[in-house]
């Protein structure tokens, strides 16, 4: 399904809960969406780094399995835009619900 | 590997050195936990392989994405060029205090060229002042190096400049505009680059020019 435009706030919300690194995030954005939303991993890091630059995520390095890792924490203006865009979110979709319910 | 290589070499094109190593970096880290995970489920190398690669999708569309947020291989190069110029300068006081001696001398001369009667000259004189000032003298000598201060001086410095144009060519300004689209275009596609650059670094890693 395409989600394009929201990959930004899915990656925020799979990182609010822990830090993790690009692949367990993707696994977790496809996990919780049950498969729906499928995305090809190659626009993952472009989208991070994008976070990054606007000071909503951090990065560090950490050792997974002994190998070194790059892992991402949300920050605490990430935690305020994933809020905002929630409740947009929430609205937006009522909106549409309601209409294709009158539909 | 090949299949990855060739992804890597699409996906990294035209990126900097640096943003090259970082995308290889952290696809390669992707590309291993992906193959494993499909290994893990009973595929083949050559299978787990395949998927981890058609998982990534397409290396062109990849990047163009990431060339909107890691540096490029001109951008790096304008930064370094940028660098080394600043570097020059602020580590030879003597060039520092002359490009700030220059605009205040052409606009005192100009003054007293005006009062001995030499109008045009004076003019032309006044004008260069404030230009050199704009240019060269300010950066180093006035504190704009937040990013609101630096908005503002690269406002002021584009109206300065075509202010100056305009009280230079006077009535003729926009039959001489060639002159000033000739002359500027170099400083616009800096301009330019340095707004890309400043969209894809965070405040806290700007080097000084980029609040120029």
């Amino acid at each position: 399904m395409n989600f394009k435009g929201t990959l930004p706030t899915l990656i925020l919300e799979a990182l609010q809960q822990q830090a993790s690194h690009g692949y367990r995030i993707a696994q977790r954005i496809k996990e919780r969406s049950r498969g729906v939303l499928d995305f090809k991993e190659g626009s993952l890091y472009p989208a991070l780094h994008k976070l990054e630059n606007d000071g909503l995520l951090e990065s560090y390095e950490g050792i997974e399995n002994g190998r070194p890792r790059r892992y991402y924490r949300i920050t605490q203006s990430g935690r305020a835009v994933l809020a905002k865009d929630r409740a947009e979110w929430r609205q937006l979709s009522r909106a549409v619900t309601t209409i294709l319910r009158e539909a | 590997m090949a299949e990855l290589e060739s992804w890597l070499k699409e996906a990294t094109r035209c990126l900097s050195k640096d943003s090259a190593t970082q995308v290889r970096t952290e696809i390669r880290e992707h590309y291993d936990s992906a193959q494993e995970a499909v290994i893990r489920d009973g595929a083949t190398a050559e299978e787990a392989n395949r998927s981890a690669v058609s998982g990534l999708g397409d290396a062109k569309a990849a990047n163009r994405q990431y060339r909107k947020v890691l540096l490029t291989s001109a951008e790096a190069r304008i930064l370094g060029e940028g660098n080394w110029e600043a570097r020059a300068i602020c580590s030879t006081p003597w060039l520092k205090w002359l490009l700030a001696a220059l605009p205040a001398a052409a606009v005192l001369a100009a003054v007293a060229l005006f009062r001995a009667g030499a109008v045009a000259v004076a003019r032309t004189l006044f004008l260069g002042g404030i230009a050199t000032g704009v240019f060269f003298a300010a950066p180093f000598l006035l504190p704009i190096y937040t990013p609101w201060r630096g908005r503002v001086f690269r406002v002021a410095k584009w109206a300065a400049l075509i202010a100056l144009f305009w009280l230079a060519f006077g009535p003729d300004a926009l039959k001489w505009s060639w002159l000033l689209a000739s002359c500027l275009w170099l400083q616009a596609r800096n301009e330019w680059t340095r707004f890309s650059i400043r969209r894809k670094m965070p405040v806290a890693k700007w080097p000084k020019q980029l609040y120029l």
